[in-house]
């Protein structure tokens, strides 16, 4: 069984954001980089599917620029098998998910296992997309994964509004982890000094003939406006007043 | 010339143990503290990361690919630190076995000693190295060795000997009568070798340790790690150092955090000249402390002789971490000297660090 995973460079969701100079992007001086926190779910899911199957290979896949190559380390140091970093610039959700259609091409994994979205743009397009593109059943939002005996198909359990839903989708099959799915482990140090062998593979967006011009253009950015700070009114009576008059949310 | 980057490999150590501290040690240090007693599910957990094994060349059962370097420790004892101290030592305590039988142990000591921490569970370990007498130094040990056939036989009185009634073995440091000083390997079930009762210490609650006594104690020749242990001795400074930096660390973020929050007259008291002074003057100390200890690591791992280095960080690390811990707790006021905050534990704990391996011991 093979299992491809991703590892998008993403900020670290502690640092503090800050909008760049020219306004068009984040201030990335001094900012520190992790693996997307729903990538780091995926890659714990596809180790764990690995340890239970006992014969699988994990392949962990970045697409981003070159210093991506950290998160992939992350990747391998928890255990994934070998890793495919895809280097290029400016690549818009659209772009992603034809590169990873590529690598899916490529590879033939049974799953393909992603964040279900990346905690920096928030899209949470690239797995559907993905999904789309192959023509392959798709399971979003997995809270949890049982993989058939006969490793035909796959049992997710989805977290949808008021409940859980429960799907099978034959494989191959693109599944994006929800945050409850598990809890990431740490990457040992025997984890960490193990991934320094294993093969980590460089391959140009360029490359891959597929059209990558971006279908988004972020014009600007601009933090949210300060919050003023509260008032602490004398009665319920001028709180409602307050809430007729200024507010205008009665 | 310089550089103070990680390589790869120690940045993520660095993330994996600071991450670890933060999420897993830091919130049990208060209870450990209180209770005096470290969790086991903590101690599974940690030992999962392979912080011992990591050190262990594959030929013994460990993972290391190469000699385990002093900068890459000092990174991993600082890290763990800032989660708890007490907890650090515990988690690490088998190193006080595995370095010196790694760094002077023969081929014969490696093979039977090593694989015996590479297990599937935590193995405590210890190392009897302070005494509890006025004039103790390194230089003057009072613990004797006695040569007798094949054995030697130890006296003495060895006091903040951790998890003593816990690890199977420990290191004892001993003089010989040609005045070397000696690392014995001794099985804690040696007749001879008595554990006491469990210290009651101003900090580090959670570390058990023990006054040990050896009164006719037989130890194989065998045992004898190397000739002169008085090197070893400089490379357990270097990570106790390091602990300190973590724990000055902790204490300077915690009086940042708490500085931004709380307000004083209107503003928050970290715009007050006095505490924002007061957070300069803790950011520089530990800093500096951090520095000199990485130049003494840098130095060990050069294989250069970092006597001087490691002597200066100790004696500065000692004072900086007790004025930072003390910093920290003023900037809280009076909630600094409630226990629910951290930072009366920390002054608490960073008091310990000139005691640790002898008042004089430079």
């Amino acid at each position: 069984m093979k299992i491809l995973v991703t590892a998008k460079r993403v900020p670290d969701p502690e640092s503090t954001i800050k909008v760049n100079s020219s306004g068009d992007g984040i201030e990335e001086a001094g900012i520190k980089w992790v693996v997307n926190p729903f990538d780091e779910i995926a890659i714990e899911e596809a180790l764990r599917v690995k340890e239970a199957q006992g014969d699988a290979e994990v392949v962990v896949v970045s697409i981003g620029p070159s210093e991506a190559q950290e998160q992939l380390r992350t990747g391998l140091a928890m255990g994934a098998d070998r890793a495919i970093l895809v280097t290029g610039e400016n690549l818009d959700t659209s772009a992603v998910a034809k590169i990873l259609v590529k690598i899916v091409e490529k590879e033939s994994p049974d799953i393909v296992i992603t964040g279900k979205q990346a905690i920096d743009d928030d899209s949470n397009e690239v797995g559907q997309m993905t999904a789309q593109l192959l023509g392959w059943p798709q399971a979003t939002f997995i809270s949890e994964l049982k993989i058939a005996d006969d490793k035909s198909s796959a049992e997710c359990t989805r977290e949808v509004d008021g409940g859980m839903e429960t799907i099978s989708v034959p494989l191959p099959a693109l599944i994006t982890a929800d945050l409850r799915l598990n809890e990431p482990r740490y990457a040992s140090l025997p984890g960490i000094m193990k991934a320094r062998k294993k093969p980590l593979e460089q391959i140009e967006a360029a490359s891959l003939g597929v059209d990558t011009t971006p279908k988004i253009v972020i014009k600007s950015m601009a933090p949210p406006p300060a919050r003023e700070a509260g008032r602490i009114v004398e009665s319920v009576d001028e709180l409602v007043t307050a809430l007729q008059s200024e507010a205008k949310v009665l | 010339m310089i550089d103070f980057h990680f390589d790869e490999e120690q940045q993520l150590i660095h993330e994996t143990v600071t991450s670890f501290a933060a999420e897993q040690v830091r919130p049990a240090a208060h209870d450990a503290e209180e209770s005096r007693t470290i969790p086991q599910s903590l101690v599974d957990q940690a030992w999962e990361l392979g912080l011992i094994q990591g050190t262990i060349p594959e030929a013994y059962g460990g993972y290391a690919q190469e000699p385990s370097s002093a900068v890459s420790g000092a990174i991993v004892a600082e890290a763990l630190a800032e989660g708890d101290l007490a907890i650090a030592l515990h988690l690490l305590s088998p190193r006080l076995v595995v370095d010196p039988v790694l760094r002077l142990g023969s081929e014969e000591q490696k093979q039977e000693l090593l694989p015996l921490y590479c297990g599937e569970k935590f193995c405590a370990g210890s190392a009897a190295v302070l005494e509890p007498s006025w004039d103790f130094s390194f230089a003057n040990v009072g613990t004797t060795a006695k040569r007798n056939g094949g054995d030697y036989v130890l006296d003495g009185t060895k006091c903040f000997v951790p998890l003593a009634s816990s690890a199977a073995r420990m290191v004892v440091y001993a003089q010989d009568e040609q005045g070397v000083l000696g690392a014995f390997v001794v099985d804690t079930g040696t007749p001879g070798l008595e554990v006491g009762e469990r210290e009651k210490n101003l900090g580090l609650n959670g570390l058990e340790t023990f006054e040990v006594t050896l009164s006719d104690c037989r130890v194989p020749a065998t045992r004898r790690l190397g000739s002169d242990a008085t090197g070893m001795l400089r490379r357990s400074r270097i990570a106790l150092s390091a602990m300190a930096v973590g724990v000055a660390k902790a204490s300077l973020a915690y009086a940042i955090d708490y500085a931004k929050e709380r307000e004083a007259f209107g503003v928050k008291i970290a715009q007050k000249q006095s505490i924002a002074f007061m957070l300069a003057d803790m950011a520089t100390e530990t800093d500096a402390a951090q520095l000199l200890n990485w130049e003494a690591a840098w130095k060990t791992d050069q294989g250069e002789d970092a006597a001087r280095e490691v002597a200066l960080a100790r004696y500065y690390v000692n004072d900086a971490v007790l004025k930072v811990a003390d910093n920290g707790l003023q900037v809280l006021g009076g909630h600094g000297f409630v226990r629910d905050h951290p930072v009366e534990l920390w002054l608490r704990n960073a008091r310990g660090f000139a005691m640790f391996e002898g008042a004089a011991s430079v």
